[in-house]
């Protein structure tokens, strides 16, 4: 619920059903809660009147503030905003560059706009827009958003190209990560050119039905299935080719966020020097850095752990913790396949700052 | 959202969930004499926020909630909140349910007021859990369809029969048919303390059962799906005051009604409690804030000005609070906004309210601060609570003990274990309702409450407050202190509720109201075998009035000559006024004539004297008025009835209406069942003075006591 005074009343009521179903964990997946906030942005884009495109701006931003506080530890709203956000910019500066008037600052090179932060903002706070120029900033927005809402809904279709080309035939396979549908896509379009083994992990407690589901769509697919216990992780190693991850956030510094137990898996991988494979959409991508782990990882129900009838254990316990999932450093990790390329960990920021403007990390 | 569809909505889809605020059990005394239970933090959340989150997921459109005792406070509460917003997934309606005196009367209300439509969720205002609720409707729906006759699907939790969630008090077994799922038998299990008893299960319960299950470790946290038909069984059955003991065990083993329960056992990964006594309180807090209930954790900021955030260990912090470098936060620990610790202090598994100030090398271990508490150097709190604005002086010791609103405990002072201190003593319940509305008025016939005025003795001489020490309590606590070190458990918060069970034994007899605007009007009427005649001359009697009088005072009377105890003439007189659909008035004038002719009977047989036989009278039959007395004005009242009847005269030769009325009165007055203060509104009035005469001999009386009025002011 939004009691925040900042934003108009209008923008309250299309705010909060989200926020609540968001606090509620009714929306779940990090592809269904990006669309979700793409439509409300789209909305809030709809219902807000400006005359000054930066009180759009400041609008979203107050809006992400709210999203972010709605799922303190879920990136996912925080890029979607930023992304938007982005789209914003670019067309201000554009309608910028037309008028003669405004100094044009593009012909920069990038290496002297990653020096020269945050100067363009302050200074143009005050560009008032006509109403015909506002509203066809309105409609190149709202196509903006829709087409970063097919980019979202089409994340497979370019990861899936480049399945073939990674995997080899009767290689094995490991995925730690049975709940991702961007890994399950990536490996049926693969069978298709290929023939290969995957081991999956079973991801107790939190996903075990969801990677028992999995196996079951991998074996109807009819790729050679094999499910492990975490605990065999290591001692499988040594038979595996590649660890395929996927990612629900993926940090400036190239570190991401996976499922529990990843970190231990691609710790494995390390001494095993098998190569670790990340999949990605462009939007999990998050112009934050890392900076405190603890803060970034999500604890979900401890009854997951330990069986709240087990009352002897329970009181003599003194601490019970079920950690949802691990942060990976870069370090770890070969390389991202996202839906625009394969990318080394290096370079993420690099991509980062293709779609995001460094002005939105913050948006308080 | 086109106009069709949303009619559609309305007739189809719409689903109900009642929520009832009061429990009518004083467990949560003192702290509930201020604050309704449903009102009480929880982690720093009121706990019917809890529940009313729950409803949100449930898919809930409408909610009523029913309020009795605070109903004020939690109109005011419900209408500030988030829920009344347009973005709230359902409309939230407060129903004032003022005189329901049980669950039971609450239920009845509710069919008077034909506010139910269909299958509905009941729930009470204090309910903690993540249950997946569209499975147990899921099973609630299968089971409808293959028994026509089904009515009640109960959601358990299975937990062990010791669980710390798991309430002591009013835990039940289950015998369950392994099959189906439908409930067999409900058996209420005596606390560890009492002597356990043996299931008896009659076997014509058991017909077309294959295998049955009987099950102890269920956690119940009254989560009902009911048809419409559950009011209707409590509106048949008047004397239903329960909703467990009373309503299922009665609809499982009667004959007559020929219905069935199920229950719904949740999984294992499910969480479900319910705040009871002080001792689910401390669990359901932990479990909390241990994250059994996830999501529901305090992070997710229920309240809108919540600012909480998580941390490892489970240590929920808001915004702005302040530590001292060097104080030590442990495990489980919630601390709100602009709470001050400063250093060497430590806290674990406590939650800590906002704006609260700790002072240094403070210990709080197991405890549970509300908002704005000071808590000065040096001082250990262990296994307590600490009501709003309680200030603790330095090198103070807490343990085990309740501290109430606004006390303040002196420097040094070390509570006894157990004891729980309140801020001004606590007027007697029959004191009205404004100062005073309890949470419980099941427990009249105990008088629940006597206060002992050291205060000094307790809190020190820089302390305000006054042990609170509830009339039961004085008289068995020293062999429940016994007992509780039997059962083993190490929570010292838990020890009350053990003793507080024993009274509630006697507790479902109390002279239930009803509302009676939509009250349906029962054309039932008792064929009358009085050969009394009365001379009753209030006026102009209805029918059914003068018919009641008639059966009230016969009641009264056989019970009186029979000897009989007084809950089974109150538990007669109830079924009488139920089923007559009479006020409260007629009872206690029927309950005085019947006194007043036994009087003249004494004093004409010559067996008494009129003063001796009025003060044996009064005293022994007395306490019936409890059950009839509910606001001030019921005294007045009470005490008019009697001057006009002992005015009226005819009781027989040598009946002085002046000494009986002095003596009626001085023992109503001794055995606190009219205060002095009615007693003199009563003296004062003009319908009284009218018959001046007939008070000669009290006169004295009403002197001596403005005279101590005085003397006290």
């Amino acid at each position: 619920m939004v009691d925040n005074k900042q934003l108009k009343p209008e923008i309250t009521a299309l705010l909060n059903p989200v926020v609540d179903q968001l606090t509620r964990h009714q929306i779940t997946g990090d592809k269904t809660i990006a669309l979700e906030i793409s439509h409300l942005l789209m909305r809030v884009i709809s219902a807000t009147r400006w005359s000054n495109p930066y009180d759009l701006v400041n609008t979203i931003r107050q809006v992400g503030v709210v999203l972010q506080a709605a799922l303190p530890r879920e990136f996912i709203c925080g890029n979607i905003v930023r992304r938007v956000l982005s789209i914003i910019r670019v067309e201000i500066e554009e309608n910028l560059e037309l008028d003669p008037n405004s100094e044009s600052n593009t012909m920069m090179s990038s290496i002297f706009s990653l020096l020269s932060t945050n100067n363009n903002t302050v200074k143009q706070e005050s560009l008032i827009q006509s109403k015909k120029q506002s509203s066809d900033l309105r409609s190149i927005i709202i196509q903006g958003i829709r087409d970063l809402i097919d980019e979202i809904i089409n994340v497979n279709e370019g990861l899936e190209n480049m399945s073939a080309d990674l995997i080899h035939d009767n290689e094995i396979l490991l995925t730690p990560t049975p709940n991702s549908s961007t890994v399950l896509q990536f490996l049926i379009k693969a069978r298709s050119k290929r023939k290969f083994t995957v081991l999956v992990t079973e991801n107790y407690p939190n996903e075990i039905e969801q990677t028992h589901k999995f196996i079951k769509k991998l074996a109807d697919n009819k790729i050679e299935t094999i499910l492990i216990p975490d605990t065999t992780t290591f001692a499988m190693m040594s038979r595996v080719g590649k660890v395929i991850v996927g990612s629900n956030t993926v940090f400036a510094n190239g570190g991401c966020m996976s499922n529990s137990g990843v970190s231990n898996v691609v710790e494995c991988a390390r001494e095993h020097k098998t190569p670790v494979f990340a999949v990605a959409g462009l939007y999990k991508l998050s112009p934050l850095y890392p900076f405190n782990r603890n803060d970034l990882i999500k604890v979900g129900n401890s009854g997951k752990v330990l069986n709240y009838s087990d009352y002897e254990l329970l009181e003599n316990v003194d601490i019970i913790t079920n950690p949802l999932n691990d942060y990976i450093p870069p370090e770890n990790i070969d390389i991202y396949i996202t839906n625009i390329g394969g990318f080394a960990p290096s370079f993420i920021y690099r991509i980062v700052l293709d779609n995001y403007k460094p002005e939105d990390n913050n948006l308080e | 959202m086109a106009p069709k569809k949303k009619k559609e909505l309305d007739q189809d889809e719409r689903f109900q969930a009642i929520v009832l605020t009061d429990s009518f059990f004083s467990r949560f005394m003192p702290l509930t004499a201020v604050t309704p239970r449903c009102l009480l933090p929880l982690a720093n959340v009121p706990l019917i926020e809890y529940t009313l989150e729950f409803l949100a997921k449930a898919g809930v459109n409408e909610v009523y909630v029913m309020c009795s005792s605070h109903a004020d406070q939690i109109q005011k509460y419900i209408d500030s909140s988030k829920w009344t917003h347009s973005s709230s997934p359902f409309t939230i309606t407060t129903v004032m349910s003022l005189e329901a005196r049980s669950v039971g009367d609450t239920m009845r209300d509710l069919d008077n007021r034909g506010l139910i439509t269909g299958d509905f969720l009941l729930v009470s205002g204090d309910t903690v859990t993540n249950i997946d609720f569209s499975a147990a409707m899921a099973f609630h729906r299968r089971k409808k369809q293959h028994d026509k006759e089904h009515i009640l699907t109960m959601i358990l939790t299975p937990a062990s029969p010791y669980h710390r969630t798991r309430s002591q008090i009013d835990s039940a077994a289950f015998v369950l048919d392994r099959n189906t799922d439908r409930c067999i038998y409900y058996h209420s299990v005596p606390p560890p303390n009492l002597p356990q008893t043996s299931v008896g299960l009659d076997p014509d319960l058991l017909e077309d059962v294959d295998e049955l299950i009987l099950r102890n470790d269920l956690i119940d946290c009254h989560i009902d799906i009911c048809t419409p038909l559950v009011p209707q069984i409590f509106q048949d059955n008047f004397d239903y005051q329960l909703l467990r003991s009373d309503f299922v065990k009665g609809v499982l083993t009667s004959d007559l009604v020929k219905k069935t329960v199920y229950a719904y056992l949740t999984n294992g990964e499910e969480y479900a409690a319910r705040v009871t006594s002080f001792l689910t309180y401390d669990a359901v807090a932990q479990d909390v804030i241990s994250r059994w209930c996830y999501p529901v954790v305090p992070e997710v900021n229920l309240m809108p000005s919540h600012s909480y955030s998580y941390q490892f260990n489970h240590i929920y912090k808001e915004d702005k609070v302040i530590l001292a470098q060097s104080c030590k936060i442990g495990n489980c620990t919630a601390i709100g906004n602009g709470t001050e610790i400063l250093d060497g202090s430590s806290v674990s598994r406590s939650t800590i309210g906002r704006n609260c100030k700790i002072g240094k090398n403070v210990s709080i271990t197991d405890s549970y601060i509300w908002d704005g508490v000071e808590i000065a150097d040096n001082c250990v709190i262990h296994k307590s609570i600490l009501a709003y604005n309680v200030t603790v002086h330095s090198d103070a010791e807490i343990v085990g003990s309740v501290v109430g609103h606004h006390v303040t405990v002196g420097r040094g002072r070390r509570l006894a274990v157990n004891s729980r201190l309140v801020e001004t003593p606590i007027e007697r319940e029959s004191a009205g309702l404004d100062s005073f509305s309890d949470d419980e008025r099941d427990q009249e016939v105990s008088p629940s409450v006597a206060v002992v005025v050291n205060d000094i003795d307790v809190v020190g001489v820089d302390g305000v407050g006054h042990l609170y020490v509830s009339e039961f309590e004085e008289n068995d606590s020293e062999d429940s202190d016994s007992e509780f070190e039997n059962t083993g458990s190490t929570d010292k918060m838990g020890t009350k509720m053990y003793q507080s069970f024993k009274l509630l034994n006697i507790s479902d007899d109390s002279i239930a109201s009803v509302s009676n605007k939509k009250r349906r009007r029962k054309t039932r009427r008792f064929s009358s075998n009085s050969v009394m005649s009365t001379d009753f001359e209030r006026g102009e009697l209805s029918e059914e009035e003068e018919d009641f009088a008639k059966e009230a005072v016969d009641t009264v009377t056989r019970s009186i000559e029979n000897n009989h105890d007084l809950d089974t003439a109150l538990l007669e007189l109830n079924t009488l006024r139920m089923s007559m659909n009479v006020s409260y008035h007629e009872v206690r004038a029927a309950t005085v004539e019947a006194l007043t002719r036994r009087i003249g009977h004494f004093i004409s047989t010559g067996t008494l004297g009129s003063k001796e036989a009025t003060v044996k009278v009064f005293k022994s039959w007395g306490p019936l008025f409890n059950r009839q007395l509910f606001e001030p004005k019921d005294q007045v009242d009470l005490l008019m009835l009697l001057q006009s009847t002992c005015a009226s005269g005819g009781y027989g030769g040598g009946f002085d209406g002046q000494v009986v009325l002095f003596w009626a009165i001085r023992t109503l007055y001794d055995d606190d069942i009219v205060e002095e203060d009615r007693i003199l509104q009563w003296w004062n009035s003009e319908e009284s003075a009218a018959s001046a005469d007939i008070r000669g001999a009290t006169v004295r009386f009403i002197e001596w006591l403005q005279e101590a009025e005085e003397e006290s002011d």
